[in-house]
């Protein structure tokens, strides 16, 4: 509704997507039962589908009407996207939850975690490499007890198995 | 009675459930504390350790991490200038400054001894209305279920957030995403797209971390620089005076929030901004002007976060429909453990309402000791640099969301949903909606084809109905109004700006 602040970059891109999203979800809704009857499985997402377009216009409008996104001289709306939206520790941080995600299984939940917690740490700023060792290596033992003992969570062994039984 | 009276100890004379709520509480006070660590976040991940515990210990932690949590954020609202969580923003306002005039240890003495009494004024309305509103509830036909979500959804997002149509888009995703999988009445596939993992549904935890926790670590990313202010801490105890002269005020804040924190969606934060803007309103002569350091301006809204605790689990524990935000999540934990919230669960499980009653009190009185001691040590945790935190935070997450089915698919959709919903914050989308949709979607689906079905498939009856039996016709005016409410027609009518908006 505040049509007097600066579009973010990047938000009108987001809010066709959002549409189109709505949109699809419309067809696809649609799909499931057409309008056979007023309760058929199909109804309720329709209406959900249809509240996401309707809304999604709306926030499209509302979006065209905003002021143009403040780009610095010398800049351009993509690196001003980068600069505001997706700066280089959030894209890196992303991408080292990815790959700790596809290492947990093979590697293991105690080294997998040790090497992300120490990686995120280093990229987030954190300069002081034997202080973020130990300070990766107690917590992750702290967590790794409290799991295991009063959660009785079972964690991916990967390559420790029985190293730690 | 005896028997109620026995569940309501049962938290009370039971050392482990006694130690669990302790505990909870105490670490609800950091979670609330720590900017970038939400209650809600915190309890989403606790889900997915719980639940393999017995539920009534499961619902100790919770309830102590709930209200510790409520109650923590006003602390580094008072000292750093940044509310710990969304229902201290309002604190922040003329807590800051108090704090700047030296005055920080009564500020939290102050408002700990508010917190509590509202904590208290929400669980007595919790314990006097949730009986009554439940053999109430009874006579609920499915559309007014159905009335009640969209209502609940409708009035989250038009509170927080940008606009009405940023939280209509967010809850019609979540009750979007609610419809994945087969189908309850029918059991056929919708937006399975023939995948047999489909068919269960969206993994609901891994959805809540995502949108909890992962989006909150993203977006946190951006303040990693903000370097908090230290503050001299002296005298906490308030003196007698002190809180005999706002225990007026703290009683009238604190039945907004038990009345917010009820009403369907809307929780602690709506409540403490509504009971800031209330004392401002009605404080003729407040201690010195409202922003510059008035004691009224940390009374009102921390007397109504907590309060509006007990209001939230009343819709909760009567009607399955979440009261805010943590018990949507909680709604979802309940489901886990195998319990239906909704209007029979007080008839069928007595047991575990008057549980949850004890428990909250416990938490509460908890809370008074463990508020007026402790600030020294809470000034070297909150200060923990958020590179080490908000790893440590992922991690949790990450273990957390897989704990629960030990699938690694889970993860993925965890990650997905996370950045999903940090874009969706950093356009102005709350996600608030979206988990109460997730949550309520089912519940709003078979409501509606319930009352479409009673009425032999003819829509004209069906809207009918919404009209003729007294308990729709109220949720339908209570709708129409929460709608008119944000458009330009209101805003000429009465004047002032659509709605009170909720910061970030």
């Amino acid at each position: 509704m505040d049509a007097s602040r600066h579009r973010v970059p990047g938000e009108l891109v987001f809010a066709v997507a959002m549409l189109l999203f709505g949109a699809t979800a419309l067809w696809l809704a649609w799909r499931i039962s057409g309008f056979s009857s007023w309760s058929s499985p199909g109804v309720m997402p329709l209406i959900a589908a249809a509240a996401m377009s309707g809304s999604g216009l709306v926030i499209l409008r509302n979006t065209l009407r905003m002021k143009r996104p403040e780009v610095s001289p010398g800049s351009t709306l993509a690196r001003q996207f980068v600069h505001q939206v997706t700066p280089l520790p959030i894209a890196l941080f992303t991408v080292l939850i990815l790959v700790y995600m596809l290492a947990l299984e093979p590697l293991g939940f105690v080294l997998s975690s040790f090497a992300f917690l120490v990686a995120a740490m280093f990229a987030l700023g954190s300069r002081r490499i034997l202080f973020t060792i130990v300070v990766s290596a107690v917590s992750l033992a702290a967590i790794y007890v409290i799991f295991q003992t009063a959660f009785a969570v079972v964690l991916p062994e990967g390559i420790l198995r029985g190293v730690f039984k | 009675m005896t028997e109620a009276l026995s569940y309501f100890f049962l938290s009370w004379t039971d050392p482990y459930l006694l130690f669990l709520t302790a505990a909870g509480t105490f670490a609800g006070i950091y979670v609330g504390a720590i900017p970038g660590l939400s209650v809600t976040m915190a309890v989403s991940i606790l889900i997915s350790f719980t639940f393999k515990w017995n539920v009534n210990e499961a619902l100790a932690l919770i309830a102590g991490i709930f209200l510790g949590g409520v109650y923590g954020g006003s602390r580094s609202a008072i000292l750093l200038n940044i509310p710990g969580a969304p229902a201290a923003i309002a604190t922040a306002l003329d807590g800051y400054p108090l704090a700047k005039r030296g005055e920080a240890g009564t500020a939290i003495g102050l408002t700990t001894v508010v917190s509590v009494l509202g904590g208290f004024i929400g669980i007595i309305a919790l314990a006097a209305a949730a009986p009554a509103l439940s053999s109430l509830s009874l006579l609920f036909a499915p559309r007014d279920y159905l009335l009640l979500a969209i209502w609940g959804i409708l009035l989250v997002g038009s509170l927080s957030g940008e606009s009405l149509a940023k939280g209509v888009f967010a809850g019609a995703l979540g009750v979007l995403l609610g419809m994945v999988g087969l189908d309850p009445l029918t059991a056929e596939g919708r937006f399975t797209f023939g995948s047999v993992q489909l068919t269960g549904g969206i993994p609901y935890v891994a959805a809540m971390i995502g949108f909890f926790g992962v989006a909150e670590v993203l977006v946190q990313l951006h303040h990693l620089a903000v370097k908090p202010v230290k503050q001299n801490v002296s005298k906490i105890l308030p003196s007698w005076d002190l809180m005999m002269k706002y225990l007026p005020l703290g009683l009238r804040c604190s039945s907004i929030g038990v009345v917010i924190g009820a009403l369907p969606g809307a929780g602690g934060d709506i409540a403490a901004l509504m009971a800031y803007d209330h004392a401002k309103r009605t404080t003729k002569n407040p201690s010195r002007p409202f922003g510059e350091g008035a004691y009224e301006g940390i009374v009102a809204p921390e007397s109504a976060n907590n309060a509006a605790v007990g209001g939230a689990y009343i819709p909760m524990l009567t009607l399955g429909i979440p009261g805010d935000a943590v018990t949507a999540v909680i709604i979802g934990a309940l489901y886990i453990h195998g319990l239906k919230p909704g209007p029979m669960m007080l008839l069928e499980t007595p047991h575990l309402f008057w549980f949850c009653v004890g428990n909250l009190t416990l938490a509460n009185i908890f809370l008074l000791p463990m508020g007026l001691s402790g600030i020294r040590i809470f000034a070297k945790i909150v200060e923990t640099p958020k590179a080490i935190l908000l790893p440590l935070i992922l991690v949790l997450s990450a273990v957390g969301t897989y704990a629960i089915q030990n699938n690694p698919v889970d993860i993925y959709w965890m990650l997905g949903f996370g950045v999903l919903g940090y874009f969706l914050k950093m356009y102005g989308f709350q996600v608030g909606p979206v988990i109460l949709g997730i949550i309520l979607g089912p519940l709003m689906d078979v409501s509606y084809r319930r009352a479409m079905i009673s009425t032999g498939d003819d829509p004209l009856s069906f809207l009918g109905e919404f009209f003729t039996s007294p308990i729709s016709a109220i949720l339908t005016a209570a709708l129409a109004a929460t709608i008119l409410s944000q458009t330009t027609l209101w805003a000429r009518l009465t004047g002032r700006r659509p709605g009170l908006k909720a910061p970030g």
